[in-house]
């Protein structure tokens, strides 16, 4: 079963990592360099990615002519999606179990920063037109 | 450049998605394998999933023994990731283009307005000098 770990933030919680120390910041990103080796050599990890910072995103829409229209305007309640890791793994259990270890990742001073991580199933597109269809 | 678009929505829309009568649900899919065909049929297309409806989502948090705290309580107002596309373009312009036709999926007659596509950049990786 595959699930997907997201790690999410609102743009004022972002700005906070931009005072992080360079050290803080250096021992975050070696305990996801090394989480993610370990994930793959457990053969879980399906793929991982890091997103742009909010400041870009846009929100695009088709326009009555198909012409498209983007806005860059965002309530400040929004959460954006930082990060993913997509995980092939043999129960939710163990998918919560990787979450827990991306949230206690070392925040400031190695305190681990119990950052929320929203994990939900990879849905089988198989599966889904089968539903759909019926 | 690789581009993420996100298609995002509340637990509410989520709830008049289960409603969709069969045919629009049909055309919906089939509208997306033809997409995800013509997306790489012209080279641009990295990825696709699509996601498990939220009601199964859950919130995870380390607790102080490292062991993982699940909750499934959230507001209201919180969107969610339905799916993605991760896209390979040559500029911002050329993936908000891909977006505005993700937009235009057939939905059920008199629904207002065209889905909101989220379009972020992703990134290659932390700087390797952050790489020990």
């Amino acid at each position: 079963m595959k699930y997907i770990l997201m790690m999410t933030g609102t743009k004022a919680g972002t700005e906070t990592y931009k005072a992080w120390s360079q050290k803080d910041v250096e021992t975050h990103f070696a305990f996801l360099h090394a989480l993610n080796q370990e994930l793959t050599e457990s053969g879980e990890l399906v793929v991982t990615q890091p997103l742009a910072g909010p400041d870009e995103a846009k929100i695009v829409r088709a326009g009555k002519d198909g012409a498209l229209v983007t806005d860059g305007v965002f309530p400040e309640a929004k959460e954006f999606l930082l990060g993913y890791w997509i995980v092939d793994v043999e129960s939710s259990q163990r998918a919560y179990e990787i979450a827990a270890r991306l949230s206690a990742g070392p925040g400031p001073g190695g305190v681990p920063t119990n950052m929320p991580i929203e994990v939900r199933q990879i849905m089988n597109a198989r599966a889904a037109e089968a539903k759909g269809a019926k | 450049m690789k581009y993420m678009l996100l298609m995002m929505g509340t637990q509410s829309d989520f709830d008049s998605y289960a409603k969709w009568p069969k045919e629009t649900l049909q055309a919906n899919f089939a509208f997306m394998h033809a997409f995800n065909k013509e997306l790489k049929d012209s080279g641009v297309f990295v990825a696709a999933e699509g996601l498990a409806f939220p009601d199964q989502a859950k919130i995870v948090r380390a607790g102080s023994d490292g062991e993982p705290i699940t909750d499934g309580i959230f507001p209201e107002s919180k969107e969610f990731l339905a799916g993605y596309w991760i896209v390979d373009v040559e500029s911002p312009e050329q993936a908000y283009k891909i977006a505005a036709r993700a937009s235009l999926g057939p939905r059920p007659a008199g629904m207002p307005g065209n889905m909101p596509i989220e379009v972020r950049q992703v990134m290659g990786g932390p700087p390797e000098e952050l790489l020990r």
